[in-house]
């Protein structure tokens, strides 16, 4: 190239006017005469994290390597800037280690990752020799790739791509040589030596493509056969939901399984909805029913149980984190635990919106402005009351949530926060950029600022009341105790007296105001006023990117082995849903609705999608992202409890084993059993961290021990109602009770073959009601028992 | 499907990456070679906090009302005393060295004991694993021998590594004549090997539904392949006779001790014995608010004097010592001062640890606390010095990754210092 011309090109790009486009560095320094002074923050520092410098095992470790370090990734441009200055030599550039050691000159333990004659070099020496200047930092608009999908016939084809990137100054680039590139499944798609993405695989897969802090998932699909298009068969698609999915499967040419039988639909809806197996009438008569209409009025009924409300109000409780050994008044923390599942069981219940019950935990405090201490204090002690105790759910706001010990500091409430309403970790921006979204350390600090004017303790203007109530308790006064609700003071409130109280309260003055940034969204926060508000406001903004998003994709997991997008409390740049327009559909009809959840549980369930058999077709017996079928999925902890209980159950007892919401493991006993042996060992959230990973679901050597030899079985089988009545019965039906144990298992009917078996081992056992206990052990013992398929 | 060759396994295994369920299903089909019957480990919680200025770190020139009424005893070890009421220990202190200087600053049981087991400071936001939910993780034990087993309890669990990885926990202590019952191991009343296998064949044949679509899910390939684990580990033989107490002699059940102490630790001993490569043995009762001395002397001293001795006098005699290490710890020191009531409160600053077997030297007493055993002496070491040395002698790389469930990665042990010299 005509060097007077490249300069030109280059000069131009200081004053670079909108629709320009820069050619990539690769090419602007090809030529050994390039002159062009590269700038830190736009081609120095994405060129390190290109070259994998600022990688966690190199210079971006929190230690460095070699006594030089890097931010992790990036984007910490001030400090990196000074970290390179003591490692360059500005009139001997070729003598600078920022240049010997990659090229091996210098010994250097990562290895060469650069050779003297390339661009990339001649990028860094280039700089150097201009004065290795970093100019302020520039605000990147929006990263931008072509094409915007790739999608391959078939695996060896390969395509190139580019990434552009926009700047707030209008200037353009071409910086596909700059990025940093992954792809998330590399037997799908990877990107080759040339640059190019090459199919290695087939399926569906994104790759990630990112620079600066802009962060794109490219989505590359190359269908799994040839029934794709014209080519794929009539499939017919009931709901907008199945619209959705098969739109997807016909791209991918994965034909769906069929519809299950009514037996499985039976058992897996009332497990997902209600936490809760059929009962053996239950299974007979919902086989004995003929109308069309039958699945979708069970699902009716099942949202009206009290069941539904206990597992749903439990799944919240689990997304923001009550546990009874968390709480600040720990003596008292069963109480506090009990206060916040009720709380919440009522508004599910009642099916309160979505938003509604969020903003009445998200904007709690303890009392609201025109309520006096001394009223909040006799209020709070009325719940504790033994004789007709005062209604906890009754109150508009549920403050318990704030109160914990784990969220006393800003930024654990920020993290706390993230997770539980919007679904996203902040975790990583924390100490260093994200290394898969925009979130930067001063995002992180941003954010932590909105929950920093919150105290738990007590207002200067109620310490008279609250010490003269101390004392009259006996509660302690002074101390990192002061103010406890102690068990004596809380004997004291079971009695009927009123006792000292802390209380979480907004501290305007230590409050932030002003315009301020929410995760990427300007908010304005009025002075004097509570941020949570307007953080709550941009919540509910019909666009928010991630509220709605967060609940509907949890919800969507309950029903399926994953979440739309996985893991369910990660959502970023670079973890795109496996079906975006369904995700997108999900959510604007939720947030349409009025965030009415009962809507969402209907708009899934009643799909084909949900009710497909898990036996494969010879397309998808691979497919575990796209729902073509059912994934079979092992019982939560919490059913296996209370299922266990069901199926030893007397007929007589059986409905009130399953109404007893205080007895049960998916009922108000939850936070009571957490971290119980059984349930640690089915993976019962403890809600000791904020990572929805708590729930454990994956069979293990633990789980097949407990089941067949835990005391807790054979004393479940010793005690069994259901076998003491039949030993007590005149002439017990053995084809009838062998019916029955299935049923109550399984809930179905045993097969011709099983029922002979099962009644020859009957024949063999000392007594019916010992075989009867063998074969209720070997049913439990199934996988059909322990998976919900 | 696609075999794993040994260089993934070996890939795997340095990158440190997270095995989904069925990768690790893969890799214990393809490669039974990974289990083979070396390195196993052994950590004793002293529960409550043991007060570290009497018992291994005695200050006998400390102000009356901080030394205390115990007195120092020389040792087998050239330099290093310990109290006086270890008179077995004081003989064998060649083959085990002290950590002194152990300092933080979580004076709770709670989340002092989780510090102390995972090596890495509690945080809000991740669950650490515990020694032996790591060594379940990198040591598989054979087909029919649990990998972890703790005694009672696991005090903190697997935590990221996933609940595949949890402790078989035995429920409850043994003690000598008395029934001892093992969770999940140990058949009910009248429930013979006969009878739970009779039973297991009625089992497999009601197990049909998935017939014909066994590899489709690892959800059901994983049942299957515990199910049978299961079977083996109950049905085992080796297994149960390893938790069967009643096959010692007198002799050495006396050696122990009857208590519970001594018993955990001789069923520590059979335990490894029989191939279980990770052992957790709770030892209760140092919480000494009240009495410290009279309960220190009384009991808790010399139980542990005795099993303690006689557990390092076992492993060594069966050959075992070399390959198995030793770790005793509790969640903290003591207050410096003597209180009121002759009790010794919550202090984290100053603890001491004990570490034998393996490669540890003995003899050694290293790092100091200062002259009132109240801080250490210099900077002392953390709970994450001391986990990255338990790691480093059981043949695990402190600084390996590990992925947790969402990927994101996490070393094992990350601010913590292999400790020199023991």
């Amino acid at each position: 190239m005509n060097r007077f011309l490249f300069t030109c090109l280059i000069a131009s790009c200081v004053t670079a006017t909108a629709g320009e486009t820069f050619p990539p560095a690769s090419v602007r320094f090809a030529d050994s005469n390039a002159s062009e002074t590269p700038d830190f923050q736009r081609h120095v520092s994405p060129l390190l994290g290109r070259l994998g410098c600022n990688g966690r095992a190199c210079h971006g470790s929190f230690q460095g390597q070699g006594g030089f370090q890097l931010s992790l990734f990036g984007y910490d441009f001030q400090k990196d800037h000074k970290a390179i200055r003591s490692r360059i030599n500005v009139t001997k550039p070729d003598e600078s280690l920022l240049l010997q050691k990659p090229t091996k000159v210098v010994e250097h333990e990562g290895g060469r990752r650069l050779t003297a004659e390339s661009w990339q070099h001649r990028l860094l020496e280039r700089w150097i020799a201009a004065g290795a200047r970093i100019a302020s930092t520039a605000q990147l608009k929006s990263l931008e790739v072509e094409p915007s999908e790739i999608v391959f016939a078939r695996p060896g084809f390969s395509q190139p791509f580019r990434v552009t990137a926009h700047w707030q100054d209008g200037s353009v680039e071409d910086v596909t040589c700059l990025c940093r590139i992954e792809s998330r499944d590399d037997s799908i798609a990877a990107v080759d030596a040339s640059g190019h993405i090459k199919a290695t695989g087939r399926g569906d897969t994104h790759i990630v493509v990112s620079y600066d802090n802009g962060v794109i998932a490219l989505p590359v699909l190359i269908p799994t056969t040839d029934r794709t298009g014209d080519a794929y068969p009539q499939v017919t698609a009931r709901t907008e939901v199945d619209r959705l999915v098969v739109a997807k499967l016909r791209r991918l040419g994965i034909v769906p399984s069929a519809v299950c039988s009514d037996e499985d639909f039976l058992r897996r809806v009332s497990i997902d909805l209600t936490g809760t197996l059929p009962t053996p009438s239950e299974v007979l008569a919902f086989l004995a029913d003929d109308s069309a209409d039958k699945r979708d009025r069970l699902i009716e009924q099942l949202l009206k149980s009290p069941a539904y409300a206990a597992w749903w109000a439990n799944r919240l409780c689990d997304m923001t984190g009550n546990n009874p050994f968390r709480q600040q008044d720990g003596r008292i923390g069963h109480e506090l635990a009990r206060q916040w599942y009720a709380w919440i069981y009522r508004r599910v219940a009642d099916n309160t919106p979505f938003d509604e019950l969020v903003a009445g935990i998200v904007l709690a405090t303890s009392r609201s402005d025109d309520q006096d201490y001394a009223d909040y204090a006799k209020q709070m002690s009325s719940y504790l009351r033994e004789e007709d105790p005062a209604d906890f759910a009754k109150r508009p706001t549920m403050p318990h949530y704030w109160t914990r010990r784990t969220v006393e500091k800003p930024e654990d409430r920020a993290l706390a926060f993230a997770h539980s309403f919007l679904g996203v970790r902040l975790q990583c921006a924390q100490c260093h950029k994200h290394p898969y979204d925009r979130w930067t350390q001063s995002d992180f600090q941003q954010f932590t600022k909105l929950f920093a004017a919150f105290d738990y303790g007590i207002r200067d203007s109620a310490k008279g009341d609250f010490e003269r109530l101390l004392k009259s308790t006996g509660q302690p006064l002074n101390g990192n105790q002061r103010g406890q609700v102690t068990q004596e003071a809380a004997a004291l409130a079971a009695e009927g007296r009123t006792v000292g109280w802390r209380e979480f309260y907004f501290n305007e003055a230590r409050s932030p105001h002003g315009t301020t940034d929410v995760l990427g969204t300007r908010v304005d926060i009025p002075r004097g006023s509570d941020p949570r508000t307007a953080v709550m406001q941009w919540m509910r903004e019909r666009d928010n990117p991630y509220f709605a998003r967060a609940f509907v994709n949890r919800v969507w997991a309950n029903y399926f082995h994953v979440g739309l997008i996985d893991p369910v409390d990660d959502l970023n740049l670079a973890n795109p849903p496996s079906n975006r327009p369904l995700l997108d559909h999900l959510s604007r009809g939720f947030v349409d609705s009025g965030y009415d959840m009962k809507w969402l549980h209907r708009e899934i369930t009643r799909s084909d999608t949900y009710q497909r058999d898990w036996r494969p077709n010879e397309t998808n017996a691979r497919d575990r992202r796209h729902y073509s079928r059912a994934i079979p999925r092992r019982l939560p902890a919490e059913v296996i409890y209370d299922a266990l209980k069901q199926v030893t159950a007397a007929d007589a007892d059986l409905v009130q084993v399953r109404e007893r919401l205080d007895r049960r493991a998916i009922g108000h006993l939850a936070t009571r059993m957490a971290g119980t042996y059984t349930q640690r060992v089915f993976g019962q959230p403890e809600r000791l961290v904020a990572c929805d990973c708590e729930r454990n679901n994956t069979p293990s050597l633990l789980q097949s021990i407990f089941l067949q030899n835990d005391p807790l079985i054979h004393a479940r089988l010793a005690d069994a109602g259901w076998l003491k009545q039949i030993a007590t019965a005149d002439s017990p039906d053995e084809r009838q009770l062998i019916r029955d144990a299935y049923l109550r298992t399984v809930s179905r009917l045993p097969s011709e073959k099983e029922a002979k078996r099962a009644q020859e081992y009957l024949t063999e056992s000392a007594s019916i009601t010992e075989g009867l206990r063998d074969l209720l052990w070997s049913l439990i013992n199934s996988k059909e028992f322990i998976l919900n398929h | 499907m696609t075999q794993l060759t040994r260089r993934t396994v070996l890939k795997a295994g340095v990158l440190g990456a997270g095995l989904s369920l069925s990768q690790l299903l893969r890799l214990q089909a393809a490669d039974p070679s990974q289990q083979d019957a070396g390195r196993s480990a052994i950590l004793i919680c002293l529960k409550g906090g043991p007060s570290h200025q009497d018992s291994f770190d005695l200050k006998p020139n400390a102000p009356s009302e901080y030394r205390g009424e115990f007195r120092p005893i020389a040792t087998q070890a050239t330099g290093v005393e310990i109290c006086e009421h270890m008179p077995q220990l004081a003989q064998r202190a060649d083959r085990f060295s002290i950590i002194r200087g152990l300092t933080h600053n979580l004076a709770d049981h709670g989340i002092g004991m989780r510090y102390v087991v995972t090596g890495n400071r509690p945080i809000p936001t991740l669950k650490f694993p515990s020694f032996g939910a790591v060594a379940s993780r990198t040591l598989p034990a054979a087909e029919d021998v649990p990998t972890h087993v703790a005694i009672d309890e696991d005090l903190e669990g697997p935590g990221y590594l996933g609940t595949q990885y949890g402790a078989l926990a035995t429920g409850e202590k043994p003690r000598a004549n008395r029934p001892f019952s093992v969770r999940g191991i140990t058949l009910s009343d009248g429930l013979s090997i006969d009878g739970f296998n009779r039973r297991r064949k009625l089992a497999d044949d009601v197990d049909n539904l998935f017939a014909q679509y066994e590899g489709l899910d690892e959800e059901v390939r994983g049942l299957d392949r515990f199910s049978q684990q299961a079977h083996n580990i109950i049905g085992s033989p080796r297994t149960r006779q390893a938790f069967e107490l009643s096959q010692e002699s007198k002799t050495v059940v006396d050696r122990f001790g009857t208590g519970e102490t001594g018993q955990s630790l001789l069923l520590a001993c059979r335990l490894i014995e029989a191939g279980v490569r990770f052992v957790t043995v709770i030892v209760d009762g140092w919480d000494t608010h009240k009495d410290n001395f009279k309960e220190m002397r009384g009991t808790l001293l010399p139980e542990f004097d005795l099993g303690y001795s006689a557990l390092l006098d076992r492993l060594q005699d069966r050959g075992r010592l070399s390959s198995t290490v030793v770790l005793a710890s509790g969640e903290f020191g003591r207050t410096p001062k003597v209180n009121g009531g002759a009790g010794r409160d919550h202090w984290a600053r100053a603890s001491v640890a004990l570490l034998a077997g393996g490669e540890i030297q003995g003899g050694r007493a290293v790092g100091a606390s200062d002259d009132k055993a109240a801080e250490p002496a210099g900077d002392g070491y953390s709970p994450d010095d001391l986990a990255a040395t338990f790691y480093d002698h059981i043949g695990i790389d402190p600084s390996r990754e590990f992925r947790t469930a969402s990927g994101r990665p996490v070393m094992l042990v990350r601010n913590g210092t292999v400790i020199g010299g023991v």
